[in-house]
């Protein structure tokens, strides 16, 4: 595989055009292309990525390129693989027993499931925000700093630390209390306390898995605007049920339909106003999923 | 971002304790696997040496048990006999009380009550033995005697199989009360919605659903009852005796006893040499114990995942 | 099936008659064997503090200065629940730092003695506790459990080797200065964390100062008191007067906790007045078994003479030494269980094996495991007949499958998001069990411990399997010797057919083993609820 990374300015003008079209898998009656599309450098690269669960297959031979310091969206209907696909990319997945993969996933030029990846050093270049916000029972500044020590980070913490709760825009609200507990915040706030805990060792990459699902429209709004603001220095991947969060956000779109299976891949713009696949526009019409 | 890509996380210090960790709490989990063969291998060596001096005929068949005056015979039904006699008062206790309760807790019982009600159940299980041994010895026993026509000696069986019925309570109420409440509301408002009362719910309904984990309940306080030590040997006495007819099975309740576990306490008090048939007998009666007790809580745990089958 | 329609005649009430018969029937086996056991337990208590000398008067008053008062504190704390749990906090503290005091001092001055206890703090609790504080201060310092297990380990034999050097120290110092420095001030240290961080109730620099200024200035009057001496004062000083002082401080500054006092108040109160009336009246009051002279003397032919000291002390160093192997065992087994197993291939199969084996280790009888101490311990090991190890490890054993019963279960409810948070920072599979799992897991696995120990503590079948003594007359002076223990002393004394033994000596002895059991219990009690109030 080995995708070159260090492409140049005008080779991404180029590429920003659909390249690469492969044929549906698996035989499916319908004619479903697999879109591949590129723009700027590819950060997280998957061919012919199968997951199953035990018997269940969760992902379907899904191809995607992720492009750097963009937010990526991953849509579909519940069950349809988008949040296994997210926890494939830091190899979350090692933690369930029954999970077992084939294919190729790469981060960085690398197959993140080569013998000789240690999934721990992989996680640790590409941080994760889960679905309800999960804060340690620890004060608010231990859990910023909990990253960089169990890294062994020789840094200030203190200014790590406030760099991290300022660009997860939750300084103003907790500087006065960093030494009470996490639990104490709102929801809001805790879940823009586990995103300054993801970035506070300063990752390539945020896998997002659902955030803002169990947060009030207040709360939700405030992440979305971190999130394009996060997305200058990191590249965002998204996974969300919310369709218009996807289309408010995110540069790119990936829409998985049931059974694991990648139907479309391309500029958000394109997927949500004139998708190539009549399945994708009956998704995105609320006709199906 | 790095241009080069090195995944491979060599973190040294960090690998080696992280593999030593694993080999550490390995070792603490292995404690358990290395007692029970620690159990097996002690039980057994002796047995083997017992069993070329005594004849397993004698030994399981004999009908009289003597292990301390010359000439000693050892044999184990008379123990077993004494055994089985304070289990089965025990569990004529217990089991009847234990259901009844469970029933209560998990069908009638309120919140708040059920909230009292379990741990004060659970001190039942918690009083020490010898404190049980010691009440069914000077209270019960002398309580038991006041009754007309009853004639109890100093030691006897009934009062320590009641007392030991009244603590493995707790062992019956709590296991049939899981299996209870792990049958599922629908079953009950189907029924209900027959028209039946809630005491057809509960005696007809809740009980033959839950049978299997009540049956569990019932085989592990046996186990239990069986292994139990103390309270025998502190108010069943020491006589080792086998009843040849029925009104000496019937008798047997109001005079001493002894059960396997007081005997081995008999022979493990006395000043046995190590190396003597007696003292290898102490062994061979905890192999047969530690056979019956073991085969009963596998035969519990089989039918309680049967019951944790029915409804997953 | 049977319905409750009411026939014309009304007549047709016959099945709910049944039903409420057969509830009533059900609610009756519920509380028959609790009230069975409250019936004895009445008794023994009644022969214990040998009720039956004292006149009706007598009960008269006891049941308005004392009973009345408590029963209506605990009809209060049905409205006002904070006020009972400020009087059990109050209670556990009381009982528990007395049972820790006595715990430390059977340990350090009948046990090890100063100069040793010396010697093993330097070389290995000092290191320790250092390297833990630093390694909490520096997580990031990964050499740091490595050099805790290197002291664990070789901190003993360097201990034993400088123990010439350690003695001569205290000698030189005496054995009070000893304690001060090894236990007053580090207890200083972890009270000033408490008041100060903990807690938050106030200056912790001066609270530490207060308790080494206490710990001083006390010393004249220590010197005066009968029974008392420098060390146990400073021991006692550690393990119950500052932490009831803390507690005692904690609840007077909430204002909804402060109405606890009032349930230890009425009866320290309603004791002290019923006391002084007795004494100063005619009124014949009780003549308790169950009293000082009964717990500080030796066992006797003479019932009046007759003591459980030595079985209390043999109990205690028997189960502080169960405490440590089941703690540090349990846990280990635990995690490997619960984080480290796989659920699939050969590991799990290895996993599957020892939980099933655990779960029939809980089912073996304890008279076996007491064949196994004999077999494994005394006769293979040589470690002795009846010694204070002996009795340690077999105990062990036996409750090591409820330990690890309990701790998995603890470890199982430290929520599954947690883990996920800390290994999707990339956090390796300890930095997750140390930082995230462990402290969360803690209390809970420490109720289960403590609720083993409570087994443990009354066990006596396999303790006369390896060749306790029924009955010693001294204390165990180490680890190796020799020993008695509670539940052993009241064996031996069952059998003896005096009524005075059958109803005073041995009622006084269950009494002394119930008042342990139930003090642990209420700790345990005490944690699951902060355990509980903290997980909402």
């Amino acid at each position: 595989m080995s995708q070159d990374t260090s492409s140049t300015e005008a080779e991404r003008e180029e590429t920003d055009q659909l390249i690469t079209t492969d044929p549906g898998r698996g035989g499916l009656s319908e004619q479903d292309n697999t879109s591949t599309v590129m723009t700027g450098d590819t950060i997280i690269q998957s061919r012919n990525l199968d997951v199953f669960y035990g018997e269940t297959q969760a992902l379907q031979s899904v191809d995607l390129d992720i492009p750097e310091n963009q937010v990526t969206a991953m849509i579909g209907p519940s069950g349809c693989g988008k949040s296994t696909f997210l926890r494939c990319i830091n190899r979350m997945n090692d933690l369930i027993d029954v999970a077992r993969m084939d294919g190729e996933l790469s981060f960085d030029g690398k197959n993140v499931y080569d013998d000789d990846v240690d999934p721990v050093t992989l996680r640790r270049r590409i941080g994760m925000v889960f679905q309800h916000p999960n804060p340690f029972p620890k004060s608010i500044y231990d859990n910023v700093a909990y990253g960089l020590r169990i890294q062994d980070r020789d840094v200030d913490m203190d200014s790590v630390v406030e760099e991290s709760l300022k660009k997860a825009a939750l300084w103003d609200e907790v500087k006065d209390r960093l030494n009470e507990s996490a639990l104490d915040l709102s929801g809001g706030q805790q879940q823009r306390l586990c995103i300054a805990r993801a970035i506070a060792v300063d990752p390539d990459v945020l896998l997002m898995d659902e955030p803002a699902s169990a947060l009030d429209p207040i709360a939700t709004s405030k992440i979305e605007d971190l999130i394009e603001e996060l997305v200058e220095d990191y590249t965002v991947v998204i996974v969300t049920h919310n369709m218009q969060q996807a289309a408010r956000i995110s540069d790119k779109t990936a829409v998985f339909l049931t059974g694991g299976e990648l139907v479309e891949f391309d500029d958000t713009g394109t997927i949500f106003e004139n998708p190539e696949s009549q399945r994708v526009e009956d998704y995105i019409t609320g006709k199906f999923g | 971002m790095s241009n080069t890509t090195d995944l491979t996380g060599d973190r040294g210090f960090q690998d080696i304790r992280e593999s030593m960790y694993t080999v550490v709490f390995f070792l603490c989990a292995a404690v358990s696997v290395i007692t029970t063969a620690g159990i097996i291998v002690a039980l057994i060596l002796p047995t083997i040496t017992f069993l070329g001096e005594v004849p397993m005929s004698e030994f399981f068949l004999g009908t009289q048990f003597s292990p301390a005056i010359q000439p000693t015979v050892f044999g184990v039904l008379p123990l077993a006999f004494g055994t089985l006699l304070i289990t089965f008062g025990a569990a004529m206790v217990a089991i009847p009380i234990g259901t009844l309760t469970a029933l209560y807790l998990s069908e009638y019982a309120s919140e708040s009550r059920r909230a009292v009600l379990k741990p004060l159940l659970e001190i039942l299980a918690g009083v020490p033995t010898v404190v049980y041994g010691y009440f069914a010895l000077v209270y019960v026993t002398p309580l038991l005697d006041a009754i007309p026509g009853l004639e109890l000696g100093t030691f006897n069986a009934l009062s320590a199989s009641l007392v030991m019925g009244i603590m493995i309570i707790p062992m019956v109420s709590s296991i049939s009360e899981d299996s209870m409440n792990a049958v599922p509301d629908s079953v009950r408002n189907a029924a209900y919605g027959l028209g039946a009362t809630k005491y057809d719910v509960s005696v007809g309904v809740v009980v033959p659903s839950a049978l299997s984990g009540i049956a569990s309940s019932f085989i592990l306080a046996l186990s239990r009852a069986i292994g139990e030590t103390m309270i025998v040997v502190v108010a069943a006495g020491q006589t080792a005796r086998f009843p040849e007819t029925t009104s000496g099975l019937l008798n047997s309740f109001f005079v001493s006893t002894q059960t396997m576990t007081s005997a081995m306490v008999q022979l493990g008090t006395s000043d046995l040499a190590g190396g003597t048939t007696a003292y290898r007998a102490l062994f061979a009666i905890g192999l047969t114990l530690f056979v019956m007790t073991l085969v009963l809580n596998l035969v519990s745990d089989a039918i309680a995942a049967r019951f944790r089958e029915d409804y997953d | 099936m049977a319905t409750d329609t009411t026939t014309e005649s009304g007549f047709g009430t016959v099945s709910r008659t049944k039903g409420i018969v057969f509830e009533y029937l059900t609610l009756a086996s519920s509380v028959a064997g609790i009230l069975a056991l409250s019936v004895l337990l009445g008794y023994v208590f009644w022969d214990a503090f040998g009720m039956e000398s004292a006149e009706i008067a007598w009960y008269g008053a006891f049941a308005l200065l004392v009973v009345v008062p408590v029963l209506a504190f605990v009809a209060y704390t049905q409205r006002n629940p904070v006020a009972g749990e400020a009087a059990l906090e109050l209670f556990s503290t009381t009982m528990g730092g007395i049972l820790g005091g006595l715990g430390t001092v059977t340990i350090l001055e009948v046990v090890t003695g100063a100069d040793i206890w010396f010697g093993y703090f330097v070389t290995v609790v000092a290191p320790l506790c250092a390297l833990y504080l630093y390694g909490r201060s520096q997580p990031n310092a990964s050499w740091v459990g490595l050099a805790m297990l290197g002291f664990l380990v070789l901190g003993p034999p360097i201990g034993t080797a400088l123990l010439p050097i350690t003695t001569t120290i205290v000698a030189l110092i005496g054995g009070p200065f000893v304690y001060l420095f090894t236990l007053t001030i580090p207890g200083a240290l972890v009270l000033r964390y408490v008041v100060e961080d903990y807690l938050e109730l106030g200056d912790g620099d001066l609270t530490a100062g207060v308790m080494v200024a206490v710990a001083l200035l006390a010393v004249p009057l220590v010197d005066r008191l009968p029974l008392v001496s420098r060390s146990v004062w400073a021991i006692f000083l550690t393990t119950l007067f500052a932490p009831l002082a803390v507690v005692v401080w904690k609840n007077l500054a909430d204002r909804e906790r402060r109405a606890g006092f009032a349930g230890p108040g009425v009866f320290a109160a309603g004791i002290g007045v019923l006391l002084v009336v007795t004494d100063r009246t005619a009124l014949n009051g009780p003549t308790p078994w169950f009293d000082w002279q009964y717990v500080t003397t030796s066992p006797s032919r003479f019932a009046d003479q007759a003591g459980l000291y030595p079985a209390i002390i043999g109990s205690v160093g028997i189960i502080v030494l169960v405490a440590l192997i089941t703690m540090l065992l349990g846990v280990g087994a635990a995690v490997f269980l619960e984080e480290y197993a796989p659920d699939s291939g050969l590991g799990g199969a290895v996993a599957r094996f020892i939980r099933i084996n655990i779960s029939n280790l809980a089912g073996v009888p304890s008279v076996v495991y007491g064949l196994l101490g004999l077999a494994v311990f005394v006769n293979l090991a040589n470690l002795g007949v009846g010694t204070v190890i002996t009795a340690a490890f077999t105990l062990s054993l036996l409750i090591l499958p409820i330990v690890i019963i309990s701790a998995r279960e603890a470890i199982r409810a430290v929520p599954d998001s947690l883990r996920q948070a800390s290994y999707g920072m990339g956090a390796t599979r300890w930095q997750t069990i140390r930082n995230v799992v462990l402290p969360r897991a803690i209390p809970g696995i420490l109720t289960g411990t403590i609720l083993a120990l409570g087994r443990a503590i009354g066990e006596t079948a396999p303790l006369i399997m390896i060749g306790v003594a029924t009955t010693a007359f001294s204390p165990p002076e180490g680890i190796f010797s020799k020993t008695s223990a509670m539940p052993m002393q009241i064996f031996a004394w069952s059998s003896f057919p005096s009524q005075e033994f059958q109803h005073g000596v041995v009622a006084a002895g269950v009494v002394t083993l119930l008042v342990v059991l139930l003090t642990m219990n209420s700790i345990a009690i005490l944690l699951r609820n902060k355990f509980e109030q903290e997980e909402l």
